[in-house]
């Protein structure tokens, strides 16, 4: 496991590419879940993906999680193998129940040629 | 063979940028009005769209970090969205009339009704889109629109005037209407450095797996390919002038275009000419509809991109569809393919600084870009073109209010 010795949560982590075990792309840093906040080490424990995530980043987001599909999904902090450009996850999507609006989609190009 | 194929992704996306059917007029337009006065400022646009696509492919080639992941990143979920929704819709419009001016070349060429040729040509970008590997859309559009060089011979056969051409690309403003001068600069400069093309450029670099290594690659993509693009613009610029600006004649019409290679080459030079007009408004098609498709995946963390089959990447897939038959619709509806594609590019320089100032600030992080982190050069160039950036983003809009879209 590797990981940089210091993080800018906003910066290096919020909003970033989640990729999974087997290199699928499944999903972005909707949001953090920290606890200790009012203590004096405060952690991430868990990245949370999904629409409904979206209602507590601004006006925007409120608009979006109104429209947008799917439920939250948690990814507890263990689940992280490697940040670089992308957080790199040690399962896969399918483990974790992400990229589900793919599997959703899938079955309606499938069945063409060439697909 | 590689290296000739190399830099087809530069290529495809300055043709995108430079000779696209909203360019074709523009630039025409441009010289019948001004002469060769405006010619310095395609030079302006190419140095800056080179610097950033430099830059924006380092970048995918280092971190694997495409244009849109890095948006969404740095201007967070919120105004990330807004870039999102605003370039979507800019995609659109452009697509749509990209597949406008498909359909007017092949009418020129075939004589079929119009609203056939555009749903013909709508079909046929979804075929060689869904068949074609990613590489191969590349060389055909890319190297198809090469047939575009007809108007630099064109150029030479119609001997303008090589001082007033050369005179040209120095900046100055020979006219009392100041104001559609600079509509029709900020309009060239919006149109040479459009979002679309690094949206493209650097998903493209991802889709070729670009790495460190690569580097050199991208050097030479973004020079070749978007010097081409300007060279390819100023040949059609001063084609017009040789051509238009003795009789008079004021075009307002692509079917006008290729005449400049028709006159001086005879049918082989319209043949040509028309032949490149195609690759190239069928090249920008595909980089519009692909970066609308890219940028929506990377906002919201799908997979994307050609090198997965189809069913690999399924929202993208379905994105890039609905975007044809979105454009299908628009286009359908009569609106003129030209008209369209000038709001475009002037809508689109409103997007400009949100899109180039998250690719300057990704390309100065050294936590993942490492020793390629921008160095002195880059930087000075991406800091000059931000302020020329700016100023085009926006004057844009009110320049074309009080112009009348350059009509004075």
């Amino acid at each position: 496991m590797s990981r940089p010795e210091e993080l800018d949560l906003g910066l290096g982590l919020l909003d970033h590419q989640l990729v999974d075990s087997e290199g699928r792309r499944c999903g972005n840093v909707d949001d953090l879940e920290l606890e200790g906040l009012d203590g004096d080490s405060p952690r991430v424990t868990a990245i949370l993906v999904g629409p409904p995530v979206w209602r507590g980043r601004g006006w925007f987001g409120r608009l979006a999680a109104a429209v947008g599909r799917g439920r939250t999904v948690r990814v507890p902090w263990d689940e992280v193998d490697k940040i670089d450009a992308a957080v790199h996850l040690k399962k896969t999507a399918s483990e974790l129940r992400l990229g589900r609006g793919d599997d959703r989609a899938r079955p309606w190009i499938e069945w063409l040629p060439g697909a | 063979m590689n290296k000739i194929f190399g830099v087809a992704l530069g290529i495809l996306a300055a043709i995108g940028g430079f000779v696209d059917i909203g360019d074709l007029v523009f630039d025409v337009e441009a010289v019948a009005k001004f002469g060769y006065q405006l010619l310095w400022v395609v030079v302006v646009g190419v140095v800056g769209i080179i610097v950033y696509s430099e830059m924006c492919g380092r970048v995918a080639a280092v971190a694997e970090r495409p244009v849109f992941d890095a948006i969404r990143e740095r201007l967070g979920f919120g105004l990330g969205l807004g870039a999102l929704v605003s370039s979507e819709i800019v995609n659109l419009m452009t697509l749509a009339a990209e597949v406008g001016g498909v359909a007017l070349v092949l009418q020129l060429l075939s004589g079929l009704p119009y609203r056939v040729l555009i749903a013909l040509g709508i079909a046929a970008l979804a075929v060689v889109i869904w068949v074609s590997p990613f590489e191969w859309i590349e060389r055909i559009f890319g190297y198809g629109g090469l047939a575009l060089l007809v108007f630099a011979v064109a150029a030479i056969k119609l001997h303008p005037d090589w001082g007033d051409v050369g005179y040209g690309f120095v900046p100055h403003m020979d006219t009392s209407e100041h104001l559609v001068y600079a509509y029709f600069a900020v309009g060239l400069l919006g149109a040479a450095m459009t979002p679309y093309e690094v949206y493209f450029y650097s998903s493209g670099a991802v889709e070729e797996g670009w790495g460190p290594k690569d580097l050199g690659i991208n050097r030479a993509n973004a020079m070749i390919g978007y010097g081409l693009g300007g060279f390819l613009s100023l040949a059609l610029m001063i084609t017009a002038g040789a051509l238009f600006l003795p009789k008079g004649v004021q075009p307002q019409f692509i079917g006008t275009v290729p005449l400049g290679a028709q006159v001086p080459l005879g049918t082989i030079g319209l043949l040509l000419a028309l032949l490149g007009i195609l690759f190239a408004v069928g090249g920008a098609a595909i980089d519009t509809c692909f970066s609308g498709a890219y940028n929506v995946a990377q906002y919201f963390g799908w997979e994307w991109g050609k090198h997965r089959r189809p069913s690999g990447a399924p929202r993208f897939t379905i994105a890039w569809a609905v975007l044809l038959v979105l454009a299908l619709l628009v286009i359908m509806s009569g609106i003129d393919p030209v008209m369209l594609t000038e709001y475009a590019v002037i809508f689109s320089v409103v997007a400009l600084p949100l899109t180039y100032v998250p690719i300057l600030l990704v390309a100065n992080d050294r936590a993942y870009m490492g020793r390629y982190t921008n160095g002195r050069l880059a930087n000075a160039f991406g800091l000059l073109y931000l302020v020329v950036i700016l100023v085009v983003a926006v004057t844009a809009i009110p320049l074309m209010v009080v112009t009348n879209q350059g009509q004075g």
